[in-house]
């Protein structure tokens, strides 16, 4: 029996900085450790500042997922004025955000995740070289395309937004820009060519074949495209076996419509879907350098503890529904939505779970975002006017890329008396709670290979980069 | 290393035909305001001098500068960030991890002793002894310090490295603070904005390789040709503003109009920035044109300047030069006694030397 301590970090290609500190035992992981090492404090800066200034200063939590914050920014004041968009407005913002969600999947899986299998460790196997000249890290002709097809894509948030990353756009009473019809054809272009990419390139086939997928296994057998790069890569590695859940996911519903969110809300637990009900949730301080008790976010506070005491060991709280972790994502997702592939590919929810979720939720996004498009009227209104409330609460809740984002607000006497933020990473990376139970990544790495003479497994590296996390965001 | 290739080395092993670098070199020289005379000059310095070691960290940030650089225009822009200056070294893209990381990181520092060009994405934050901002063990200011050290140049990237950016909004709870603030024996340059425009990025970087100076900088360290004009200058709802026709709620008839937005707290009048003219995302629209006016992002304290939706009124920066005033003003005079408050307002720099009370008293 051996037992050994790594401390792995910094990450690198992960937004933001993590480090993980690993007990291991018999090449295996025995425990994992997340310490999100980085604070910034927004949460104290919104207090006593205009409710609205949350449109522009939230966003810069994060510069891949400002959209999210702010749609979650003009949610939260728009539930505090007890106001909902014109349903134009609404598909504006449900494009909008669609759009970088879906750059944000592509960003992890092309520039974040696959450049891992172009390590020299994995030299020898039948698909390295293929590996190597689409993913090889700043290099590979795979992530200069997806760089391209992005920025194409993002010129639907340019016309519509104004600019990206900090889109100011999205406001609680809908959206700044009425689109014109013009617009509309050259969105519809930029959607066309965005298909056009996913098709010749990730998927090697429709989008409508792969999005048909309803099995783990036929999704393992996909042999087209990048996507079928990955599945090749997968199963001769196992990697489904790598990092698995604990089949508990939450999802807040994405894209809000005045039909409802074009993907439903709901929490899983290992089979039973339920209704979204987060009055049982808490954000738990005992392992995060965060002083005060635990408290469901309309009353949380945060207080750093700048002595750093001993027992704690991230800046991240740990969030908590009834007492349990919950997972959150694209996998998340679609498994509340209930699509077959997605609730297959949860029965283990590893690495391969992860990744496949986020491969099928671009398919999804693509059809959805046509559709979103096909019902803008540009005639119709886009804005209502909105008075905020001198005194009052809101919630917004959204699903960024990486999951369920909530924003919790108090205005008292025309200012903000209190600002909750809980980010999807937040959920994903948290320490340990009271009870001593980890958090989602903390779990899925145990059991994680380690071979002799490495420092920073490569099987916690693909672990860890399959949740995508956010740092930025997770403690902000 | 005794032989760094040149710049169109690299860029032909990636496959970059003569062509486009020629097309490349043009929207370079056109981008940073050359004569076509300094084509052949750009071209003949990328054809000839080693590339630019850069070396890319990041301290309290979010990425958004990295995020928009990687988004500019011509693909060839692009390359300059995937390959083409070589980032040595950066924390979001590269391939190494954890103990490796950290010694390519020393290894680059060592290659390129005195040459390199320190890229800072983000600041440091300095309360507690930096501890809200730990790298590899060490809190970011040290990283920085040390990178510093052997630099021949500093680019801050953005609001965050030029001026602290919101994580130094009040009340600062980390003491995040400017780059220029904790080095301060190297030239720096400012690029700020929140982010910079992709193109003023990789414009700034190109001047510096091929005239192998820093471009001309203004009083606040900021690259001249980028930075010396206001987005109201150019912007193309000014003629709106000057005929005083304003949009005076989110869900106006005016808003759809497209009026001048000056009035639901528009900036551009006290921004100095490119957003006007290179506009955003490859050139497609930047925020006035999306209905929403400019926030100021690329000002130093636009986080802390009271509402975002405030009229500039309460801004008590640097004023606007007089030609503009007189526009204003004289556009205001012939509408009405609401709008010549407001024009009274625009005419900054006298209204400042004045009592700020007078306007803001109309303004309310």
């Amino acid at each position: 029996m051996s037992e050994t301590q790594l401390l792995v970090g910094p990450f690198n290609r992960v937004e933001g900085d993590l480090e993980i500190r690993l007990d291991v035992a018999d090449g295996r992981v025995s425990s994992a450790y997340v310490n999100s090492p980085l604070f910034r404090g927004f949460e104290r800066m919104l207090l006593g500042k205009g409710p609205r200034d949350a449109l522009t200063i939230t966003p810069r939590i994060c510069g891949i997922c400002s959209i999210s914050q702010s749609a979650a920014a003009a949610r939260a004041l728009a539930d505090a004025a007890g106001v909902m968009p014109p349903p134009d407005g609404a598909r504006v913002a449900a494009l909008l955000h669609a759009v970088e969600n879906v750059s944000d999947h592509l960003v992890h899986f092309n520039l974040f995740f696959m450049p891992d299998f172009a390590r020299l460790g994995y030299q020898g196997r039948a698909w390295h070289d293929q590996v190597v000249r689409r993913f090889t890290a700043l290099e590979g002709s795979a992530l200069r395309q997806a760089t391209e097809a992005r920025a194409q894509l993002l010129h639907i948030v340019g016309m519509l937004g104004g600019k990206w990353p900090h889109t100011l756009a999205i406001q609680p009473g809908g959206v700044t820009r009425a689109p014109t019809a013009r617009d509309k054809v050259r969105i519809g272009a930029s959607l066309r060519a965005f298909r056009r990419y996913l098709e010749d390139t990730v998927f090697g086939a429709g989008v409508e074949e792969f999005a048909a997928l309803s099995s783990e296994e036929a999704f393992l057998n996909w042999d087209r495209g990048d996507a079928g790069l990955f599945t090749t890569v997968a199963r001769d590695l196992g990697l489904a076996d790598y990092g698995c859940g604990q089949g508990r996911y939450l999802s807040f519903g994405a894209y809000p419509t005045n039909d409802g969110p074009v993907f439903a809300s709901g929490q899983w637990d290992n089979g039973v879907l339920s209704p979204l009900d987060l009055s049982g949730m808490v954000e738990d301080h005992s392992h995060a350098w965060v002083l005060g008790e635990g408290a469901h976010p309309e009353r949380g506070e945060t207080l750093p503890d700048e002595d750093m005491r001993e027992h704690a060991y991230s800046w991240c709280k740990a969030p908590r529904l009834n007492g349990q972790v919950f997972e959150t994502g694209a996998l998340a997702r679609q498994v509340v939505v209930g699509h077959p592939l997605a609730r297959d590919l949860a029965r283990r929810g590893g690495v391969v779970g992860r990744v496949g979720g986020r491969l099928l939720e671009l398919a999804l996004t693509q059809i959805e975002m046509e559709r979103l498009l096909a019902d803008i009227h540009p005639e119709a209104r886009f804005m209502d006017r909105v008075e905020l409330p001198r005194e009052g609460e809101g919630v917004g809740l959204v699903e960024a890329a990486r999951g369920a984002l909530g924003h919790w607000i108090r205005i008292e006497g025309g200012v903000i008396s209190s600002y909750q933020i809980v980010a999807p990473t937040t959920w994903n990376f948290s320490p340990r709670d009271a009870g001593g139970v980890a958090g989602p990544v903390e779990a899925a790495l145990v059991g994680a290979a380690v071979q002799k003479g490495e420092d920073t497994p490569l099987s916690v590296q693909h672990i860890v980069r399959s949740f995508d996390p956010c740092m930025v965001c997770t403690v902000h | 290393m005794s032989q760094i290739e040149t710049f169109y080395d690299v860029m032909r092993r990636q496959g970059i035909t003569r062509r486009s670098f020629m097309k490349y070199c043009s929207l370079t020289a056109a981008a940073l305001g050359l004569s076509p005379s300094f084509v052949p000059k750009i071209a003949h310095a990328m054809e000839t001098k080693p590339r630019t070691p850069v070396i890319w960290v990041h301290g309290l940030e979010c990425t958004c500068c990295s995020e928009s650089f990687i988004r500019s225009a011509h693909p060839l822009a692009k390359d300059v960030v995937l390959s083409m200056i070589s980032l040595d070294y950066d924390d979001t893209l590269m391939a190494a991890a954890g103990h490796a990381a950290e010694a390519a990181f020393e290894e680059t520092i060592e290659k390129y002793k005195g040459n390199y060009i320190l890229a800072v994405e983000g600041n440091p934050p300095l309360n507690e002894d930096g501890m809200f901002c730990i790298t590899g063990g060490k809190p970011f200011v040290e990283k920085l310090r040390h990178a510093a050290k052997d630099a021949k140049a500093i680019i801050s990237w953005g609001a965050c490295a030029s001026y602290g950016c919101v994580q130094a909004a009040k009340p600062n709870p980390t003491q995040a603070t400017p780059v220029h603030k904790v080095i301060t024996d190297k030239p720096i340059i400012k690029v700020p904005g929140c982010p910079p425009i992709a193109e003023v990025m990789t414009g700034v970087i190109t001047y510096m390789l091929t005239f192998d100076r820093l471009p001309e900088l203004d009083r606040q360290g900021r690259p001249a040709m980028f930075y010396s004009q206001r987005i109201h200058d150019k912007c193309y709802r000014r003629p709106h503003f000057d005929a005083g026709q304003f949009v005076e709620a989110w869900d106006d008839e005016n808003a759809r109009k497209g009026y001048c937005l000056y009035k639901m707290g528009c900036k551009g009048p006290t921004t100095y920035n490119a957003c006007s003219t290179v506009r955003w995302n490859e050139g497609v629209s930047f925020p006035i044109q999306s209905g929403h006016g400019c926030i100021g992002c690329s000002e130093d304290g636009f986080w802390d300047q009271g509402s975002f939706y405030d009229r500039v009124t309460d801004l008590t920066q640097f004023g606007v030069e007089k030609n503009a005033d007189e526009v204003g003003l004289a556009a205001a005079g012939v509408v009405g006694a609401g709008v010549a408050a407001h024009a009274a307002v625009s005419a900054l720099k006298a209204a400042q030397k004045k009592t700020q009370s007078a306007p803001s008293k109309e303004e309310a």
